[in-house]
């Protein structure tokens, strides 16, 4: 029964267009192939609540979460937290980055630079951002402003690596290109340097932009009233696990979010390059 | 008339230092390049033709000897002095107009001048409608075309063009040998050619030099008195090839032509 139901599906496109567009049109038409997991999880999801393969305290079904997305939204006041979230997020990302890639291009085009910033900066870089919270809160207490340091100071780092480095990789034919063109020193840098370095420097922003995320939940779990990551704590002081999976789904979607974002400017800023495209 | 664009290279040596070792390699260059002239410099591997061309265009400024353009001695790049490269060079993130504007950065021209300047030697190039194309959406000849417009468009008096053709195919390296000199003829700009390739090098040129190693030396100059358009099949052509090369000394069995 169901193979002759799969054979009738099956024939009559095979006769009217050849294999390799069929593929391409099943998988990629929509981009709907990276839907298969997350749906494939979802039913998953579903069947394991509604079996009662899990108890509700342990896995809220995918339902009761939705209704406690909704409980949060119009009665805790959830779109306060969130947007503390990304505001400690977006300032923290922009400072870290604005600062690294501007000590990073200063570091790179002058050796004495780097010698002088090495030895502070590969220290500091070691002692994780989670560790310099406790000091940092003693200091600037428990609001928005430690953690935007803490998280800036998470991704200032590898920003500025990779700034550094990216300068440093940029191939000595094209420095010779520009003594040929009689550029000055300005112009190399505003021409040829950093140009060279954006295909770097976009890495590690991409890079960064996901990590700050993942480190706001942290740094707002560990202090500070207010923001998703104090919420998903809360939730699981007062066992209150639909909420908790709120959070978690509302983090992941964020994230996802914020890296297809970066992905896309990427593909903008570098559309002069061409690369392996899969 | 006193026309721009002649070289004169005295008595040039070149000579590194390597662990100590003295490395000769350039010895006692003497050339004469008259304006408006084409040149070919042809030579085995290491026998310092590129070497010399740095040295012209002032990439390397540690020699002895002197290298006068119209009587004045280079020091340092200028615009009065272009490059072709063996690899294109133009700068991946720049369009092509960016690319051939950047040679126009610190020329003293108005705007508007530089702009119509490079439409012009884009058009002279023959690459008129690709002004907007990323460099990766040229082929290699297109991109070849693309630096020999950079190279003209701040109105050198001299085009050094090392190995242009060196790395395109060979239908597309006969192409351009006509497309080089033909815009030769129409900025009437001394050109000077480093190549392997001596066909190429007696295709285009008034005048052959012949390099050797051991160290870098020229060893003989031949006119190519041959008309235009030349022939690459007549007796008169082969029989300069096998001068040349006897020159090269790569010609060793006679049977070889």
């Amino acid at each position: 029964m169901s193979t002759t139901n799969i054979l009738a599906e099956r024939s009559p496109p095979a006769r009217t267009e050849p294999l390799t567009s069929r593929l391409a049109r099943l998988l990629g038409g929509a981009n709907l192939i990276g839907a298969v997991l997350p749906l494939g999880l979802l039913v998953l999801w579903q069947t394991a609540t509604s079996l009662r393969w899990i108890q509700p305290v342990f896995l809220p079904s995918p339902l009761a979460t939705v209704q406690a997305f909704w409980t949060m939204l119009t009665r805790q006041n959830l779109h306060v937290d969130f947007t503390a979230s990304i505001l400690i997020v977006s300032q923290a990302f922009v400072y870290g980055a604005a600062l690294a890639v501007a000590l990073g291009i200063a570091a790179g085009l002058s050796r004495n630079v780097e010698r002088f910033l090495g030895p502070t900066f590969d220290t500091i870089r070691h002692i994780p951002g989670i560790a310099w919270l406790p000091l940092i809160v003693l200091w600037l207490g428990i609001g928005a402003p430690a953690k935007v340091l803490v998280i800036a100071k998470s991704v200032f780092f590898p920003v500025f690596l990779n700034t550094l480095q990216g300068i440093r990789d940029v191939e000595k034919r094209y420095i010779e290109l520009a003594d040929v063109l009689t550029l000055t020193r300005w112009q190399l840098v505003r021409k040829v340097i950093l140009p060279a370095a954006v295909p770097s420097i976009m890495v590690s922003l991409r890079y960064s932009a996901g990590v700050a995320w993942a480190l706001v939940v942290v740094a707002e779990g560990l202090s500070g009233l207010e923001g998703i990551g104090y919420l998903i704590f809360r939730a699981q002081g007062l066992l209150l696990t639909d909420q908790l999976v709120v959070c978690m789904v509302i983090i992941g979607a964020v994230g996802f979010t914020i890296d297809r974002a970066m992905l896309a400017l990427q593909r903008y800023v570098l559309r002069w390059k061409q690369g392996f495209e899969g | 008339m006193n026309q721009r664009g002649s070289l004169d290279i005295r008595n040039v040596g070149k000579h590194y230092e390597v662990d100590g070792q003295r490395l000769d390699v350039l010895d006692d260059v003497d050339l004469k390049v008259e304006p408006g002239s084409f040149i070919s410099l042809v030579g085995p591997s290491g026998c310092g033709k590129s070497t010399l061309l740095r040295l012209i265009v002032g990439l390397d400024d540690e020699y002895s000897g002197e290298i006068l353009l119209d009587g004045r001695r280079v020091s340092g790049t200028s615009l009065d002095r272009g490059i072709v490269f063996q690899d294109h060079r133009l700068l991946p993130w720049l369009t092509l107009e960016e690319n051939i504007g950047l040679a126009l950065l610190n020329a003293e021209l108005p705007e508007d001048e530089k702009r119509r300047t490079v439409a012009e030697h884009i058009a002279l190039v023959g690459l008129k409608g690709f002004e907007t194309a990323y460099p990766h959406q040229l082929s290699g000849g297109m991109a070849q075309r693309a630096a020999i417009a950079r190279g003209l468009v701040g109105r050198p008096e001299i085009l050094l063009l090392d190995e242009p053709l060196g790395a395109l195919d060979a239908l597309t390296r006969v192409r351009l040998q006509e497309e080089i000199l033909r815009i030769w003829r129409a900025e009437k700009v001394t050109m000077i050619l480093v190549t392997h390739d001596v066909d190429e090098a007696i295709y285009l040129s008034d005048r052959v030099v012949v390099m050797n190693t051991g160290p870098g030396r020229i060893v003989r100059e031949l006119d190519v008195d041959l008309p235009q358009p030349r022939d690459r099949a007549t007796h008169a052509f082969v029989d300069l090839k096998r001068q040349v090369l006897e020159h090269m000394g790569e010609y060793v069995h006679a049977e070889a032509a």
